[in-house]
């Protein structure tokens, strides 16, 4: 499927700021499922963006306004062209986590994080969908998606992110990053490597995250998880949405949790109040539409950051 | 040099030259005022309260405008920023953030003098001896000045180091010369010979003055503290001496903004004739000085220093 | 040669070597040759001689306002880092050995590092160092990966502890290449030392050490980036309120440049600038004394008020350098020295000059549990901390503090390494009016850049207290001025054995 993507974040504050310096996490990853045809950052007030990628593959654009303004923009416009991947034929069962060269290379992805670290009760609801669906990797992992699905009810409104992953046992209720991160947990409690994703998702409910006839979508960014299948790769899940990763999920990038891959972090010089805007608007593209011109740009930088 | 040690060295400057000149004012005042009649006393203190603009500021906890209870707000009100105390604090912190810079003498010199001020019963200095109290000050002051003159190389830190203190002593003789002779009138030529002593004495510039002048008048008066050239009290004096410090900081091709607002200032000064001056507003004159000099110090900020905080506040910005 | 007997000074007498390997004394209490001249130049001292050089040495110190701690509330509480009067003294034959054991190992960590944050992380693939020993060191920064240092010399500045163990072998016993300090107590030493007593140094050829401003400012320079024309380099200081601010600002000075806070520093189209009353002023090379943590609130610590926002980013694009580089942490990490040997193996294809002390991984079961079983016998360490802090000296610590030890080592394993106790060399200090025997260490220092160099001196740290291990300044060691001889000192004294 090829999309249109075009991330805007926007703060207005009540005073005049200076000396702002920010890092944007927006622009889809080229992989085996999806290929970025063309991106392009543009700022208000305008600014120089410098662009690399980060330790986890994930493209980062830096930019900084330094004289005094009132209003600050970024705007983000990709095209990416997603494709299905195929499934998982592999059957590895849970002995194969502690393979050690297994562990070896997943081990970042194990370690408790700030916004995955679990305690007892999670680590139990873990170890009753082990019970339930193992011995098989990839159903521990996917009864730990329906799980965390069935755990949480989505309530949306001004993301946040710092509630600790225990709390959501108690709370049952969470946007999309709080999903991820107790599906996180919950693997990790398990020995089952697992990462954050950040990313888009052309639907224009975000709560069961279905597709919709029209071509145009106005969302906000979505997060998910990706669980290690020995023998596989990753399995990508969405358990805010209960379903699997499709083509209507556009990545930007994976991490250890939220910290590693939020979209937009930066500091500011001036009063703390701002209001803050921010949305992603998706159009679906048909296979013949053009793709637009600062595609060429774009392969041109790709070019020059090898 | 960094904008962050021009700023201290600024301010240091500006600090010592608040208390001296407070000190200065607080005494002539208290001394010319001990034996007047109530009234007259008490319209001498209200005078004073607005050189310094802090009329309002002391109503807040004051009722009664006296002696005492001014002279206790200005010299060791630590709640009142334009208190002596305060400003000695203040000269002192901003010194200690450039220490390395400050001669061993300067911060020894200025460090001792804030010690000093802390050691003292200052209350009981005030009510028994003020006399020798505000010399004491007027002298530390002096000493801190001298001392910085003598030992700091003068480099941009020093001329930084002048340039705050020749704002603050330029606005200050204004200031003292509005009040005192405010409301000015016409035909009002010959002036009361006690308080003509009393501004001249508050700006330690009695001798010059006879020295100048022959007689005691109202123009003689206004013309020596506006625009003697060789007294360094006079409002011309200082904004020369501030104009030369800025040509020397900034690069000589460059005419900064808050050169050309005190540049033209003096230039206008220069040409005044007193005589034509006095059949005009007088305090009108004074006043927009005054603003021509907080204007310029802001423009001196704004280039030199940025106007950035002593901290930064920074802000994440936590997304979605 | 001289021996104990025939010197008969008070200042020698009774001064017993033990069983420890002795700086000055031989095992058979003869003077050791690179000692003779200044044992002999001692002979002349009396004690109230001595108290008099002593007050002079304090004096000297307060006025240049040497102090280590905290510029507190008003004052604080300020002390000084007691310099010892008698000299430590290193033959140019022992030195040179020393010298290019500590090369080759600050080159191995260069390379390591420098593959580890730009290149294939080879040492990491070919399983030299695993992997996840390096994930999980607090010191590895992910933020840094990809951003490249001119000349691979992330190390700009390392301080390699050495020790002294009872057979007189030179040991490495930790790499601090993060922010290592002490340089301005080297040179504050010799600038005393040749103040007050300056006879001693007689005809011995002391090398010199008060260069190091002019080699600093030039190693800096060096790794500026390539398109800065006359580099400006800048030293970056937490502040008055940190404990090395002293040696900040005396680095500055001595290198004549700017001494700036992170709220002088501004970046500007990923560009750092000066904020100077003439404007911005750019910044090409920063000396940072700052924790990477610390450094840049948009990249990591966001509270932190001490560094720079887009400074990181800056480094990254080529326009600044960061000396030390970002992320050396993971390389002076107490777990992945034990490696070291193993990296100046990998990487130079040598074998090590200068040999690691016998060091125990925790994490490695059989390890862990013959460690727990000698507790009582070994030295165990947080693999994070500098300073000596957390250290646990078995042999003298007590029952309780072994077995919160044992519990923290259970919990966290990769928290900790153990070492074999090292009898440390000894050296005479002068304690009231005579000498007797205190536990000394060495830190040099080595400056990477074009070349490498090692400072022909460094700081010789000494434990004041009689029986102590611990040498840290921070908690109640001293210092020693430590002279390394030019070898021709050496190559004279044969000649003369021949001759007579």
């Amino acid at each position: 499927m090829r999309l249109d993507i075009r991330y805007r974040c926007s703060f207005e504050y009540a005073e005049l700021v200076h000396e702002s310096q920010n890092e944007l996490r927006a622009c889809p990853v080229s992989d085996h499922r999806q290929t970025v045809l063309g991106y392009r950052v543009s700022t208000i007030p305008a600014s120089r963006v410098f662009s690399f990628d980060d330790y986890w593959g994930t493209r980062v654009d830096t930019f900084g306004v330094r004289e005094p303004h009132i209003y600050l923009e970024v705007v983000a416009e990709a095209t990416v062209e997603t494709r299905s991947t195929p499934l998982v034929t592999t059957t590895p069962t849970l002995d194969a986590l502690s393979d050690p060269a297994f562990v070896q290379e997943h081990w970042e992805y194990l370690e408790r994080t700030p916004h995955a670290d679990w305690g007892g009760a999670i680590a139990k609801e873990a170890a009753t969908q082990v019970e339930l669906t193992g011995p098989e990797v990839v159903s521990v992992a996917l009864g730990i998606h329906r799980r965390v699905g069935a755990l949480l009810s989505y309530r949306p409104g001004t993301t946040y992110v710092g509630v600790e992953v225990d709390e959501l046992l108690d709370r049952r209720q969470g946007v999309c990053q709080d999903y991820a991160h107790l599906a996180v947990a919950m693997c990790r409690s398990v020995g089952i490597p697992a990462r954050y994703v950040s990313g888009y998702l052309f639907t224009d409910d975000d709560a069961t995250g279905q597709d919709v006839d029209s071509d145009e979508v106005q969302v906000q960014t979505h997060a998910w998880f990706e669980a290690a299948v020995p023998g596989y790769g990753w399995l990508a899940l969405d358990p805010t949405n209960r379903q699997a990763v499709g083509l209507r999920h556009v990545k930007i990038g994976h991490g250890r949790d939220y910290d590693d891959v939020s979209p937009l972090r930066g500091t500011y010089s001036g009063p703390h109040t701002a209001t803050l805007e921010v949305g992603v608007e998706m159009r679906r593209l048909g296979s013949t539409t053009p793709v637009p011109s600062y595609h060429q740009q774009h392969q041109q930088q790709e070019q020059q950051q090898q | 040099m960094l904008s962050r040690h021009a700023e201290h060295l600024f301010w240091t400057g500006r600090y010592v030259e608040r208390a001296a000149d407070t000190a200065r004012l607080l005494d002539v005042t208290y001394h010319s005022l001990l034996s007047a009649p109530p009234a007259e006393a008490r319209q001498g203190w209200h005078d004073v309260l607005d050189v310094l603009h802090a009329t309002q500021a002391f109503a807040e906890d004051h009722e009664v405008v006296d002696a005492r209870g001014v002279c206790d707000f200005l010299v060791r009100d630590v709640d009142n920023d334009g208190s002596i105390v305060c400003s000695v604090h203040r000269a002192r912190e901003n010194a200690r953030s450039v220490r390395e810079l400050v001669s061993t003498e300067l911060w020894e010199s200025l460090n001792t003098f804030w010690l000093e001020l802390q050691s003292r019963d200052l209350r009981r200095d005030l009510e028994q001896q003020p006399y020798e109290l505000y010399g004491i000050i007027r002298r530390r002051c002096q000493e801190v000045t001298g001392t910085a003159a003598e030992t700091m190389p003068h480099d941009d830190g020093w001329r930084f180091l002048t340039l705050g203190s020749m704002l603050e002593r330029a606005e200050m003789t204004c200031r003292l010369l509005n009040v005192r002779f405010a409301p000015f009138t016409e035909a009002d030529d010959e002036l009361g010979f006690h308080q003509a002593t009393h501004v001249l004495r508050s700006a330690s510039a009695s001798e010059a003055f006879r020295k100048a002048h022959r007689s005691m008048t109202l123009k003689n008066v206004v013309e020596f503290l506006l625009l003697s050239a060789t007294f360094p009290r006079s409002v011309l004096f200082c904004m020369r001496a501030a104009e030369s410090a800025l040509q020397d900081v900034d690069s000589p091709d460059r005419v900064s903004r808050a050169m050309r607002v005190l540049g033209r200032r003096r230039a206008d000064l220069e040409f005044t004739d007193v005589a034509e001056l006095l059949a005009t507003d007088v305090h009108a004159f004074l006043e927009d000085i005054q603003e021509d000099i907080r204007r310029a110090a802001e423009l001196v900020a704004v280039q030199f220093f940025r106007h950035t905080d002593e901290f930064a506040v920074f802000h994440s910005l936590e997304r979605v | 040669m001289y021996t104990v007997a025939a010197m008969a000074t008070d200042l020698f007498d009774g001064y017993l070597p033990e069983s420890f390997f002795d700086e000055v004394f031989t095992g058979d209490g003869a003077v050791r040759p690179h000692y003779e001249d200044l044992v002999a130049r001692l002979r002349v001292f009396t004690p109230r001689e001595l108290a008099r050089r002593e007050q002079l040495r304090d004096v000297a110190f307060r006025s240049a306002g040497i102090t280590f701690t905290v510029y507190g509330e008003d004052e604080g509480v300020e002390r000084t880092f007691p310099m010892d009067l008698l000299p430590r003294i290193i033959p140019g034959d022992e030195w040179s050995i020393i010298e290019e054991g500590l090369i080759q190992r600050v080159t191995a960590l260069n390379r390591f590092l420098d593959d580890l944050y730009v290149g294939e992380q080879a040492a990491i693939h070919d399983g030299i160092v695993p992997r996840w020993l390096v994930s999980s060191s607090d010191g590895f920064r992910r933020e840094a990966a990809g951003i490249a240092v001119p000349q691979g010399a992330r190390c700009l500045v390392a301080g390699i502890d050495l020790v002294r163990d009872a057979e007189g072998t030179y040991r490495v016993l930790e790499d601090n290449v993060r922010n290592p300090s002490g340089i301005s107590y080297v040179l504050e030493n010799r600038a005393a030392m040749t103040r007050v007593l300056p006879n001693l140094f007689g005809s011995l050829r002391v090398r010199p050490v008060d260069d190091y401003g002019v080699i600093l400012l030039e190693a800096l320079r060096n790794v500026a980036p390539p398109t800065a024309g006359d580099p400006t380099v800048v030293v970056l200081t937490p502040g008055v309120h940190n404990s090395a601010y002293f040696e900040h600002a005396f680095l500055a000075r001595q290198m004549g440049v700017e001494l700036v806070e992170g709220r002088d520093l501004v970046v500007d189209d990923h560009v750092v600038y000066m904020r100077t009353t003439r404007g911005l002023q750019r910044v090409d090379v920063i000396y940072r004394r700052i924790d990477d943590a610390f450094i840049d609130p948009v990249v990591f610590r966001r509270d932190s008020m001490l560094g720079v926002p887009g400074l990181v980013a800056a480094a990254r694009a080529g326009n600044v350098t960061l000396a030390n580089a970002v992320g050396n942490g993971v390389a002076d990490d107490k777990a992945v020295y034990a490696f070291v040997p193993d990296l100046i193996r990998y990487y130079l294809g040598e074998e090590p000059i200068v040999q690691n002390c016998t060091t125990y991984l925790l994490w490695e079961p059989d390890q862990r549990e013959a460690v727990l079983d000698r507790l009582d016998e070994l030295v165990v360490k947080p693999v994070g901390e500098s300073g000596g802090y957390g250290l646990c000296i078995g042999p003298a610590a007590s029952d309780g503090e072994l077995a919160e030890v044992a519990a923290r080592i259970e919990a966290d394993p990769r928290g900790y390494i153990a070492q074999e106790v090292v009898s440390l060399s000894r050296h005479p200090t002068l304690v009231d009016d005579h000498l007797e025997g205190r536990h000394v260490d060495f830190r040099p220092f080595v400056l990477s850049g074009e070349t490498t160099k090692v400072i022909p001196g460094g700081l010789t740290r000494v434990a004041l207290r009689r029986g102590s291990l611990v040498v840290n300044s921070s908690q109640g060691g001293g210092s020693k001025d430590t002279w390394v001889l030019r070898d021709d000192v050496k190559d004279d004294e044969t000649k003369d054995e021949q001759a007579a």
